[in-house]
């Protein structure tokens, strides 16, 4: 199939509205004024005398608009003026037709449709900064927008729903967020919305419809190749048919809730750095959670629960489960079936538990069993399951020890993924290190960033990014990062900045020593404030202050000093 | 203290002091305005650009602007001196000084860009 661009059919669609009204309108014009010319007319002096065709169209131009400047060259005679109320009436109607036919035109949705997608197409094409593709503007994709407006990625949105595209628009983005409302899984849509861009880094299925996500996923793969695409599916089934598929991420918002879940309970420290880097409220890095590891009792056993307690018995936690169906669950051996409410958490002995997750995919059964645990065991470390971005409010009064919410969660890991991919490598190596090494490295963090707000960029060592920094490596120096990040105003101060991953050749190296050298091409993970990473970025461009942070030394700038420097030297050797 | 900042300093400021005394006085005024001052201020500058040739860093790349359209200014205002020095016994007609004062002038203000662009530059690196 050809593509034809929305220009094309916006013209087309103009063009067959109005082709009736252009053709009265040349047909009334014609008759008006062939008309107006045969008539004979009486000059001044009263001799007949013709109107020109020029005159009579100049005539039934101001008639037939309604202008009416009156009779000239000449007064009418009887018989012009007889023409002229012909003119009048058939030249004021067919103008109106015609202008009824664009208000028509304008009114009518279709044609609506095809403007805004020729008008977004348009904006799309002109990006000129790397973008990715948001299907699906819910409260992830609206979490996750917000996070990339933050960090200046620009973003391309697409949803169904008409009502969440116009709430796009009046989002207060640091950046230009296109939206178009309409299907995202329709290949065309897709397309329009940059799918074939060069600049086009990610395409992500965010809809709550999984198969359109599965859809989603599957066209841009075709469409695209290149493009990486980062679906969301919680079923078993897509993610088998999405597997095999390379340059796809599968994100399943359960199972990244469980992980975080089983985190904060067996390696609380590193769930405290990991919440702490992703700006979550009211983290404050090196205080972790104090979670006890057992005698839980789990609300809820839906798609949720079933992975938390998956998660849960692989950190050798077998945690009480309430749930009022629990039909054809196997590998429970401890579980009360009905409602967690108040009985039933009495029965469940919650006074005696060290913990409670309040896991129900209904918030206001979660907010009850967090009443009930407040009355029954105050003590308790509660965990619980936000599902509506709209009740934070009444989460946060509820004083709860942890607050997961699936959507932020979901939107923190996408964007994490695609602000600094290193990162998540970086958790998953302390994971398997121990908590001894993550809190080295949040020590490291609290010295250099303290209360700060942390901040994650990557500086890629190349001629663009760099210039000045290669053209050094390249003349034979070696360069160490303890001296990149040293500050260029006082080498013996270091700026607040560490560096976590070196990304050399596509391997990793965790948390790189101070006298780790780099190289050329090398990808540097930091994580510090905005300021440092301005300070670096001026640094690494500068080969003065290269020169400076390397030897301490102010180098001789201008050919005149280089040259007396030169010589001063080799007196020195010659004396010497 | 480096003896290298002290002597780039120097040149530059002394390009724009020698720069504001030639301009000081009444702009009409033949006898305000010293020719001698004049060579001087465009002798100076030429020193202070060839300080500036070499410098590989942003800042260096706009200093020696300044300091080429500072030249540029100067010398056309010298060789209009030459050109209308006959015009009286005593040298230029007022009509003339006015058109070499205003060169001259010209030359002042990019000279302060320099200076200004020196300062920050120096209370910038705070080393």
């Amino acid at each position: 199939m050809a593509a034809t661009s929305e220009l094309d059919r916006v013209s087309m669609l103009v063009l067959r509205y109005m082709r009736r009204p252009i053709f009265v309108l040349i047909i009334v014009y014609a008759i008006g004024i062939t008309g107006m010319a045969l008539i004979p007319g009486m000059a001044a002096d009263g001799s007949p005398e013709y109107m020109s065709l020029f005159h009579a169209f100049y005539f039934f131009t101001y008639t037939a608009t309604t202008t009416g400047f009156g009779e000239i060259p000449n007064e009418f005679t009887d018989q012009q003026r007889l023409w002229a109320i012909l003119c009048l009436y058939i030249g004021v109607i067919a103008w109106l037709y015609a202008i009824g036919s664009i208000i028509h035109l304008i009114q009518n949705m279709h044609f609506v449709q095809a403007l805004s997608e020729y008008r977004f197409s348009r904006v799309v094409k002109k990006i000129t900064e790397p973008f990715f593709i948001i299907c699906g503007f819910g409260d992830t994709g609206s979490l996750l927008a917000r996070g990339l407006s933050d960090h200046r990625f620009t973003a391309v949105v697409i949803d169904r729903d008409p009502e969440r595209i116009k709430a796009l628009s009046l989002r207060d983005y640091n950046v230009n967020m296109p939206g178009l409302c309409g299907d995202p899984s329709e290949p065309k849509h897709l397309v329009d919305a940059g799918l074939q861009h060069p600049l086009c880094k990610a395409v992500i299925a965010l809809t709550s419809d999984e198969d359109v996500n599965l859809k989603i996923a599957v066209v841009s793969r075709f469409i695209n190749p290149k493009v990486h695409v980062i679906c969301r599916t919680t079923s078993s089934k897509h993610k088998e048919q999405l597997a095999p598929l390379d340059n796809v991420t599968i994100i399943n918002p359960f199972e990244i809730f469980a992980q975080l879940l089983s985190m904060a309970i067996t390696t609380p420290r590193l769930h405290n750095l990991n919440s702490w880097l992703v700006r979550a409220k009211g983290i404050r890095l090196g205080q972790p959670l104090n979670v006890p590891s057992d005698n839980w009792i789990l609300c809820g056993y839906g798609r949720m629960g079933q992975w938390l307690h998956k998660y849960m018995k692989l950190n050798s936690i077998n945690p009480l489960i309430i749930d009022p169906d629990l039909e054809g669950s196997t590998g429970i051996d401890r579980f009360i079936k009905g409602y967690a409410d108040h009985g039933t958490l009495s029965d469940a002995k919650l006074d005696t538990v060290a913990g409670i997750v309040a896991g129900t995919d209904n918030d206001s059964d979660n907010l009850n069993i967090l009443m009930s645990t407040q009355v029954l065991n105050p003590n308790a470390f509660t965990i619980v399951r936000q599902n509506h971005h709209a009740n934070q409010l009444a989460f946060d009064a509820a004083s709860v020890d942890l607050i997961l919410q699936s959507s932020l969660t979901t939107g923190r890991r996408i964007l994490k993924y695609l602000i600094s991919p290193h990162i998540q490598i970086l958790i998953d190596y302390l994971r398997e290190q121990g908590e001894h090494q993550t809190e080295k490295i949040s020590d490291r963090l609290i010295a250099s960033i303290g209360d700060q707000i942390p901040h994650l960029w990557s500086v890629t060592l190349d001629t663009k990014h760099a210039k000045e920094a290669i053209d050094l490596l390249n003349t034979g120096h070696e360069l160490v990062i303890g001296d990149l990040i040293r500050h260029p105003s006082k080498r013996c101060e270091l700026l607040s900045c560490v560096p976590l991953v070196i990304h050399r050749a596509k391997t990793p190296i965790m948390l790189p020593e101070e006298n780790m050298q780099v190289y050329e091409d090398d990808s540097i993970l930091f994580c510090g404030t905005e300021q440092s990473e301005q300070l670096l970025a001026s640094t690494l461009n500068n080969a003065y202050t290269l020169h400076y942070l390397l030897t301490g030394k102010d180098v001789s700038r201008g050919f005149i000093f280089r040259w007396l420097e030169q010589l001063a030297r080799n007196k020195k050797s010659s004396a010497a | 203290m480096n003896l290298e900042r002290v002597i780039f300093g120097f040149f530059i400021i002394l390009s724009l002091t020698f720069n504001f005394v030639f301009v000081v006085g009444d702009i009409d005024n033949p006898t305000h305005h010293s020719v001698w001052i004049l060579t001087i201020a465009i002798l100076v500058n030429l020193i202070a650009t060839g300080l500036k040739l070499g410098d590989r860093s942003q800042v260096g790349a706009l200093l020696l602007a300044a300091s080429l359209v500072a030249d540029l200014l100067l010398i056309t205002a010298r060789v209009v001196w030459v050109v209308y020095q006959n015009d009286t016994p005593l040298g230029p007609s007022a009509e003339s000084i006015v058109t070499i004062v205003s060169l001259a002038g010209g030359a002042l203000l990019a000279n302060i860009v320099s200076v200004i662009i020196l300062i920050g530059d120096t209370l910038m690196s705070r080393r």
